[in-house]
């Protein structure tokens, strides 16, 4: 199979074209603060709880509230029913998405308490780690915690020879190589760098450098969100 | 880019340099700039030096100075009546974001002479009462006034939910009478 033809990825976009995004806020009536991401055929709720008391109280932080992530695949997010529940690869995602958003979140205001931020994956089609921090990051704005900066994720990889931003699900099942990212856009820090597959060196240059453009993209998309939610009522 | 007062921020959005303002709520400063950390309205105070952010998001719930609360009492102690605050009435539909633990001494409890606190609040009771200091952990409250005290009382005897009757309660069930601090609207279901 050719995934990648003059320039044209096999879903019809160029190497450094994003599948389609919609971002909004404050979907879930019950939750503190949520967000919905739409990536292409990827369908990802978040929501967030808290901050709040913490049990059991040995792992409270004196200093710092901590955070609690889960991600979770819906059985009929894919193609073949998934057995639900946590698995080895849902528990790895909700280590790396906390670990994504701790340097974000302002965790340092809210000492002895727990933040609790759950992502749902409605349906799946490739890069849900990063639409599920992209979600996260949305729901924990609208919830009103604290945080240093908005946290937009996305992946370029490796496919038929050539570097491309936001792999769909063929490219990132035949491809050579995914590598999602998440960064602050403010600092160009990154809190998370994954890779699956090989590249060389300077691949992996090409491929951060254009992951940063999609986050840099995304971000927009979720100020976007916030501004349509919450500026609706105020105009100055 | 300069920041006006009155502009809609984002987490993120710079604010202005550390030498202008002191953060404020909302706010925080990093390498010598400071930004805003929650959606919300910037409201900087360039005379003043201080900027903050008003919230347009619902905001993690903390009590403050002359909040009102609703609480359990979990314990009653020699001079205090130990409860934990179920929702501040302001945003009564999220969990707190501090601690719950709170306390009621027996001189904040009501305007009169107060020689037995075991008289004003048994384990239990729902209470409505005042934020008096919030600097102590943990945090103060009183229920002095008409409007504070205990707003749902239960029988010590047969735990059945006391009744009001000519300024006394009385348990239904058991014809137990007590005594409490009640608030004017006790058992009237409002919040």
């Amino acid at each position: 199979m050719e995934l990648i033809k003059d320039g044209i990825r096999i879903d019809g976009r160029k190497k450094d074209e994003l599948r389609e995004i919609k971002i909004k806020a404050g979907v879930l009536k019950r939750a503190d603060g949520s967000a919905y991401v739409e990536w292409g055929m990827n369908k990802v709720y978040a929501a967030v709880y808290g901050p709040r008391e913490l049990y059991p109280r040995f792992l409270r932080r004196y200093d710092k509230a901590i955070l609690q992530c889960r991600y979770n695949m819906a059985s009929f997010s894919v193609e073949e029913r998934k057995r639900p529940g946590p698995d080895r690869r849902s528990v790895e995602i909700s280590k790396v998405t906390r670990s994504a958003l701790e340097p974000v979140v302002l965790t340092e205001n809210f000492p002895e308490s727990v933040i609790n931020v759950n992502i749902e994956i409605v349906q799946a089609e490739a890069g849900t780690r990063c639409a599920g921090i992209t979600a996260a990051s949305v729901a924990l704005a609208d919830a009103g915690i604290p945080m240093r900066d908005l946290l937009p994720a996305c992946a370029a990889g490796k496919v038929g020879g050539e570097i491309v931003l936001d792999l769909c699900k063929e490219e990132d099942n035949f491809g050579e190589s995914d590598l999602p990212i998440a960064m602050v856009p403010r600092t160009g820090g990154i809190t998370l760098l994954q890779m699956d597959g090989l590249m060389t060196e300077e691949e992996i240059e090409e491929a951060l450098n254009l992951a940063k453009k999609g986050c840099k993209i995304i971000y927009e998309k979720q100020k976007e969100a916030l501004k349509q939610k919450y500026r609706g009522n105020n105009n100055d | 880019m300069t920041r006006k007062n009155g502009d809609f921020v984002l987490p993120g959005d710079i604010l202005g340099v550390s030498e202008e303002f002191i953060p404020g709520y909302g706010v925080y400063e990093e390498k010598g700039k400071v930004y805003s950390s929650i959606t919300g309205i910037a409201n900087l105070d360039f005379e003043r030096k201080r900027a903050f952010v008003e919230p347009l998001t619902d905001t993690p719930p903390i009590p403050k100075l002359g909040d009102i609360v609703i609480c359990e009492v979990t314990g009653i102690k020699e001079k205090m009546a130990m409860v934990e605050i179920i929702a501040l009435k302001k945003n009564p539909r999220r969990a707190l974001a501090v601690s719950p633990m709170a306390r009621i001494y027996i001189s904040q409890t009501s305007r009169k002479y107060v020689t037995d606190i075991s008289h004003e609040f048994k384990e239990g009771d729902l209470v409505r009462a005042k934020v008096v200091n919030v600097k102590k952990t943990p945090i103060e409250l009183s229920t002095v006034g008409e409007n504070f005290g205990v707003i749902r009382a239960y029988c010590s005897k047969c735990k059945t939910p006391l009744e009001k009757k000519n300024n006394k309660l009385e348990c239904p069930r058991c014809g137990n009478v007590e005594l409490r601090k009640t608030a004017s609207d006790y058992r009237k279901g409002v919040f």
